[in-house]
């Protein structure tokens, strides 16, 4: 029989501390998982929410889009980035809050992005919102507008129907007068937090919802290029030295570089402590084993087993507890991921299409390393046990004790 | 009670374009500023220089400003991560700095006014007043402002979240650990079964080995948890440049602590120590 082979039957013939040890290394391996795919979930998640728009470079006034500081001079800015060659098309970003009237109800408050694309090129012309389709079609017409779903629910319409909205896209003073826009279509607006709602449409559609009081500034300009994204970005930098131009990646490097740290940081220490944890605690459960078993191994020894053989074995016995704990940590932590990921995306200005924990193939190799490394770490002292067992001296005292 | 909006005199906080130094105190009549300690740090700026700030980029329309004094930013964990390199002016030097050409004087727009109460535990009746008196201001008191779900009151979810999974995790082990230890005395318990002690007495013996035990293991913890403490807050606060406080062991989390770990480890102690005790003394003492 071989080394596993008999590691297996140790482990069945108690089993009530074998399924203890096991799941004792599932429970700490989930939580092990969890924080691996908690170190980059943010950053894997951001990348992906901005690359899916379809827009390589973003131009804001900030470092960061959205910080709140707004782009002068929007529209003249927007047709000088449309002229640059690497670029296939810019999209003017206005937002502006706003209040929804209800008939019987109190006024929703509703985020309103207003757009406006600017093109030399006949594919950028028909670029596309940020915001996706989901019902009926886009907005095109300064008196339409697109929802999103909470907004359609909340206010009992949806395509074709109509809404009272009075927007500010000043001060939040202003006494608008109200303005009665059509709704063409039901939308998903990816930056959209868990708590708000969104209403877009064009920039002459926010114009007119704003009573024409919006000025010539913009939150931000999405650009396309024709395919080099950084070459863009630095084009646009050269051109416009008092904005700031950002690749996708770019904008998540800064946002690794502030906002996302924490979470990074909580990771690592909670993965060190986890490891240390799960090391400490299985070096205990295989050392009183094999003290427990040590005339057991001893009669082994005189048999005829080898040094190598017995921790063979004992090495073994841990692989197959971290083994079997480490599969199992798998599915409890993807479930484990979810409930956590659904309380920290309770967080107020978390995009709803943002996650916290996501999957990555690189989590699970690291995850895999670490158990691996774990099994070995806590084999050591064990191993190191059985091999300088006196055979003959532990069988006596077996035997007298 | 925070108010927004309203127009007041109040210090106001900014980021603005800071220029390099231009003299010193004595010569100018500039007003004053305070900067936070890591602008003062990292521009190399000094009490009494004077400062020229602008809310341009490029530096247009420019003032001087003498730098009164440097404070420490009150620790936002909001903004972890990010230096604080601000400054601190009097809102009417704020407001002629920022206002719209075409705004006249005091017209502007604040965006909220903080009210200290002579009874601080008027705040609910007195935002509700304000609330019916100025439409258009939204009055709250001020550990409202943030909202219920504020985003620390959602980290401290997460982390109670992650504590319930350790403590779950623990309990497991320790359950396999005291198996493995109460098996090891089985012959002890055979020989006092067979001496006599009944199993309510043996059974009595362990829980308070157990209590021992884990109260030993918990003081050790909440030891652990104070030396750690200093550590941890020195080492995060290094990281991101910030006073806060990262950890910190108050009486009521020890307690929490004691009395999850003592009880869980005495019952771990009992649960495993149950099974064996059902059997018979011969049965335990048998080699």
């Amino acid at each position: 029989m071989n080394a596993l082979g008999f590691a297996w039957r140790s482990l069945v013939r108690q089993p009530a501390r074998a399924a203890l040890g096991v799941l004792g290394v599932a429970a700490v391996g989930a939580l092990l998982f969890d924080m691996l795919l908690l170190s980059r979930g943010l950053i894997v998640s951001m990348q992906d929410l901005l690359d899916r728009g379809g827009w390589d470079v973003r131009v804001s006034a900030g470092d960061l889009p959205g910080s709140g500081l707004r782009l002068p001079h929007a529209i003249a800015t927007a047709e000088s980035i449309a002229q640059l060659p690497s670029v296939q098309g810019a999209l003017i970003v206005r937002t502006a809050s706003a209040q929804v009237d209800r008939a019987s109800a109190t006024p929703l408050h509703v985020s309103f992005q207003g757009v406006a694309t600017r093109s030399t090129d006949p594919a950028g012309s028909r670029l596309r919102a940020p915001w996706t389709i989901l019902r009926g079609r886009d907005a095109e017409g300064p008196n339409e507008i697109v929802v999103d779903e909470r907004l359609a629910s909340q206010t009992g319409t949806g395509p074709g129907g109509e809404i009272i909205v009075r927007a500010t896209c000043v001060a939040d003073l202003e006494a608008l007068p109200a303005t009665r826009l059509t709704i063409a279509g039901i939308a998903e607006f990816p930056f959209q937090t868990t708590s708000d709602s969104t209403v877009g449409g064009t920039l002459a559609a926010l114009a007119a919802a704003c009573g024409g009081n919006i000025g010539d500034e913009a939150d931000l300009i999405l650009v396309t290029s024709r395919g080099d994204a950084d070459g863009t970005a630095a084009s646009i930098r050269a051109e416009h030295p008092d904005v700031r131009a950002a690749t996708n990646s770019e904008v998540v490097g800064r946002l690794q570089q502030t906002g996302f740290t924490y979470f990074q940081q909580i990771s690592s220490v909670l993965t060190t402590v986890t490891v240390s944890f799960a090391v400490l605690l299985i070096t205990v459960l295989l050392t009183v084993s094999v003290n427990q078993r040590l005339g057991e191994v001893a009669a082994l020894r005189a048999l005829g087993f080898s040094r190598m053989r017995v921790v063979k074995d004992v090495l073994c016995e841990s692989a197959l507890i971290v083994g079997t704990g480490g599969l199992l940590s798998l599915p409890l932590g993807w479930a484990m991921a979810s409930g956590l990921d659904r309380i920290l995306k309770g967080m107020p200005g978390i995009p709803a299409a943002l996650h916290f924990f996501v999957f990555e193939s690189r989590a699970l190799v690291v995850h895999v390393a670490l158990l691996v490394a774990t099994a070995v770490i806590a084999a050591l002292y064990p191993m190191r046990i059985v091999s300088r067992l006196p055979i003959a001296a532990t069988l006596r005292d077996e035997v007298i004790g | 009670v925070r108010l927004a909006p309203a127009a007041v005199l109040l210090p106001a906080i900014l980021a603005f374009c800071v220029l390099p130094p231009v003299a010193w105190a004595q010569e100018s009549t500039a007003p004053d500023v305070l900067i936070s300690r890591q602008l003062a740090e990292s521009e190399g700026l000094t009490v009494g220089t004077v400062i020229r700030l602008a809310t341009d980029a490029s530096g247009a329309h420019a003032r001087e400003f003498r730098i009164a004094g440097i404070y420490e930013p009150t620790p936002d964990p909001a903004r972890l991560g990010q230096v604080p390199r601000s400054v601190r002016l009097h809102l009417p030097d704020l407001l002629e700095m920022t206002r719209p050409v075409d705004v006249p004087a005091g017209a502007e727009y604040v965006s909220s006014v903080n009210v200290a109460l002579t009874n601080p535990a008027d705040a609910q009746q007195f935002a509700s007043d304000v609330n019916a008196r100025l439409p258009g201001v939204l009055a709250l008191p001020a550990g409202e402002a943030t909202g219920s779900a504020g985003p620390f009151r959602v980290l401290e979810r997460f982390h109670l979240a992650i504590a319930i999974i350790t403590i779950v995790a623990a309990t497991v082990f320790l359950l396999a650990l005291t198996i493995m230890l109460v098996d090891e005395r089985r012959e002890t318990v055979g020989v006092l079964r067979l001496i006599g002690l009944p199993v309510r007495r043996i059974l009595t013996q362990i829980l308070l080995e157990g209590l021992i035990v884990a109260g030993t293991g918990a003081v050790f913890g909440l030891v652990l948890a104070a030396l750690s403490e200093q550590l941890i807050n020195q080492f995060f606060q290094w990281r991101y440049d910030t006073a806060l406080i990262f950890v910190r062991v108050t009486k009521d989390v020890a307690l929490t602590c004691v009395m999850i770990a003592v009880p869980l480890g005495a019952s771990a102690t009992v649960v495993a120590s149950w099974a064996l005790l059902r059997r018979g003394g011969l049965r335990l003492a048998r080699r």
